[in-house]
Parts: C-alpha cells; sequence; structure tokens
C-alpha cells in the first residue's frame, strides 16, 4: 500500500504501516520463541510458554485490526535466520530478550506513528508487557542492568 | 517445508525484529522531539501542560529513590542503576518538555524504614509508570513515544522491586 501521507502529518496510513511493522515483529517474534523453548531448561519453561501466549494474543489482535481496515496484515514468514547460534539455555533466553525488545522497538514506533488513541493504547499495553517480559529474560540470560529507561527508543 | 534458518537479509536484528525507521525517532535518543518545522511534533497546549505535570511525576519518583537510600542504605546500593535510570528520564523528559518549570525538590513523602522501604518505593515507581502511560495516550509523535518508553521503563523497575 502506497503512503501518500504528506511528510510530517500522522494519519491512518503511518499508523497502519507502523502496526503492519509491529505485526512483522510479533511473527518473528512467535516463531523465535519456538527456538527459545527448544533450548531452555525445563525451570524457564513455562515463562517461554506464558511469554509466546501473549506475543500470539497479541499479534491476533493486530491482525484483526488491520483486517478490519483492510490495510494488508503482513503475513509470517516461513522462518527466519537467528542473531546467533542458540546452542544453550543461556543462548535461548538471550534470543528471548532480543525478540522482546524487537518488540518493544516496534511498539514505540507506533506509539510515535499512531493518529488513534484507541491505537496508542493498545501500543502502550503491549510495550509494558513486553518490557516486564524482557526484564525476566535479561534476568535468566544474566544480563545486567535487567531494566532499561528507554525500551523500545534507538540509543544515542 | 522452508528452510528453518535461512541466512540473508531477513535477520532478526536488522530487519523484522528492529523494523523502525531511525527517522521518526532519531530526535527522542537525543532528548529532543523532532525538528520545528515538522508540524506533527507541535503540542497544543494541552500537550504541553501534561507533559510538564509528567517532568513533576518524574521529579517525584527520582526523589523517591534519594529518600529510599536515605532510609534504607542496604537498599540504596541494589537499586542505584535503577536510581540512575529514573534520572536519565528525568533528563530526557526536561528536554522534551523545555517549557515546564522545574522544582528544585519535588515533594515526596517521607520513606518508611525497612523492611518496609523497598515496598514504598516499589509503590512510588508504579505510581509513575501508571501515570506517564495514561499521559502517553493523550500525547502524539515523539513525545507519545518518549512517555510510553519511560513508561514501560519504570513498569519493568516495578518487576525488578518486586
Amino acid at each position: 500500500m502506497a503512503d501518500d501521507s504528506e511528510p510530517g502529518t500522522l494519519d491512518q496510513d503511518t499508523e497502519n504501516a507502523a502496526l503492519r511493522e509491529a505485526l512483522g515483529a510479533l511473527h518473528a517474534a512467535v516463531w523465535g520463541y519456538g527456538v527459545v523453548g527448544a533450548a531452555l531448561d525445563a525451570g524457564s519453561q513455562g515463562l517461554a510458554q506464558a511469554s509466546e501466549t501473549a506475543l500470539r494474543d497479541v499479534r491476533d489482535q493486530v491482525v484483526t485490526l488491520l483486517t478490519e481496515r483492510r490495510a494488508d496484515p503482513v503475513r509470517a514468514e516461513g522462518a527466519y535466520s537467528l542473531p546467533f547460534p542458540v546452542l544453550s539455555p543461556a543462548d535461548a533466553a538471550a534470543l528471548a530478550v532480543v525478540l522482546e525488545d524487537g518488540v518493544s522497538a516496534a511498539w514505540v514506533r507506533v506509539l510515535d506513528q499512531a493518529e488513534e488513541r484507541t491505537t496508542r493504547q493498545l501500543a502502550m499495553t503491549a510495550l509494558t508487557a513486553t518490557e516486564v517480559r524482557a526484564v525476566g529474560w535479561r534476568g535468566t540470560a544474566g544480563q545486567t542492568p535487567v531494566t532499561r529507561a528507554f525500551p523500545g527508543l534507538p540509543t544515542s | 517445508m522452508s528452510s528453518p534458518l535461512p541466512s540473508g537479509p531477513r535477520g532478526f536484528s536488522r530487519r523484522t525484529l528492529l523494523a523502525v525507521s531511525a527517522a521518526g525517532l532519531a530526535a527522542l535518543a537525543t532528548g529532543c522531539t523532532a525538528a520545528p518545522a515538522d508540524e506533527r511534533e507541535k503540542a497544543t497546549s494541552q500537550q504541553a501542560d501534561e507533559l510538564g505535570a509528567q517532568v513533576a511525576v518524574q521529579e517525584t519518583v527520582a526523589s523517591a529513590f534519594v529518600a529510599a537510600g536515605a532510609a534504607d542504605p542496604a537498599l540504596a546500593a541494589e537499586v542505584a542503576d535503577l536510581a540512575a535510570q529514573a534520572d536519565e528520564q528525568l533528563t530526557r523528559l526536561r528536554a522534551a518538555a523545555p517549557g515546564a518549570s522545574s522544582s528544585a525538590s519535588a515533594p515526596v513523602a517521607g520513606a518508611p524504614p525497612a523492611p518496609e522501604t523497598r515496598a514504598w518505593l516499589r509503590a512510588q515507581v508504579a505510581t509513575a509508570a501508571a501515570s506517564h502511560a495514561t499521559a502517553c495516550l493523550d500525547q502524539s509523535g515523539a513525545r507519545a513515544a518518549l512517555l510510553g518508553s519511560i513508561a514501560a521503563g519504570l513498569s519493568g523497575q516495578d518487576g525488578r522491586l518486586a
């Protein structure tokens, strides 16, 4: 879909484009959690399953929203390349951090591009849930600090 | 069935997961809203007032870390990274709301002694997170993105303090 918006304006085209990017990140994250779950130890499986379920739920919300708008929801790829080999539980937790951070960035982009308040509500709720999950995964991965001052924002 | 791990440009880190155009958010990364010529970044007076109010909210939570540290030195050491992040957030918010009046010492009730200090601090952080999240909804563009990010960051701190 072409973006006919004038530069610098927010409208449903900018919003839908950002939502499509978020949907792409959600598709990838859901796929990625399959890799995470395969490499985690038993003690972290519950967190992985809960994270994947939460992402699937939000993904389905975004698909529904874009479909209702006839805004061409992007489809999931068959597979995605990994940023690093996932060979251990620590690798798996680190991948989960990458997945959640990627989704956070996409939701911040939605906040930046959204025209409608209801869309910002969706993005805010999803961004918060994503960062809370990411805090848990950073701890599991042994990363410090486990929190971020500005989740989803590009680093300066 | 497709190859499970295809190589190429469709990687997590470069395209799909981080599909964020730098243009719209780059200004936020340096603490500024977008250029004045950018029409969408012009705040209404109400939005400007509300962003200024969130500066005060952030001042309160930053002060809460100081008060909690005074009440419980062991906790101060444990949450030093969180306190630093709260200060970073305050700096960024002030830059985004240059018209906001800054209070030299935001009013915050005294922190209770240990072992109640942590729960008190957690409540302060959670309150600020909820306030920023609500305020985010009535902002737009870079201001909404900044407030939303800070709200999420504080929610993460809330979880860490649990």
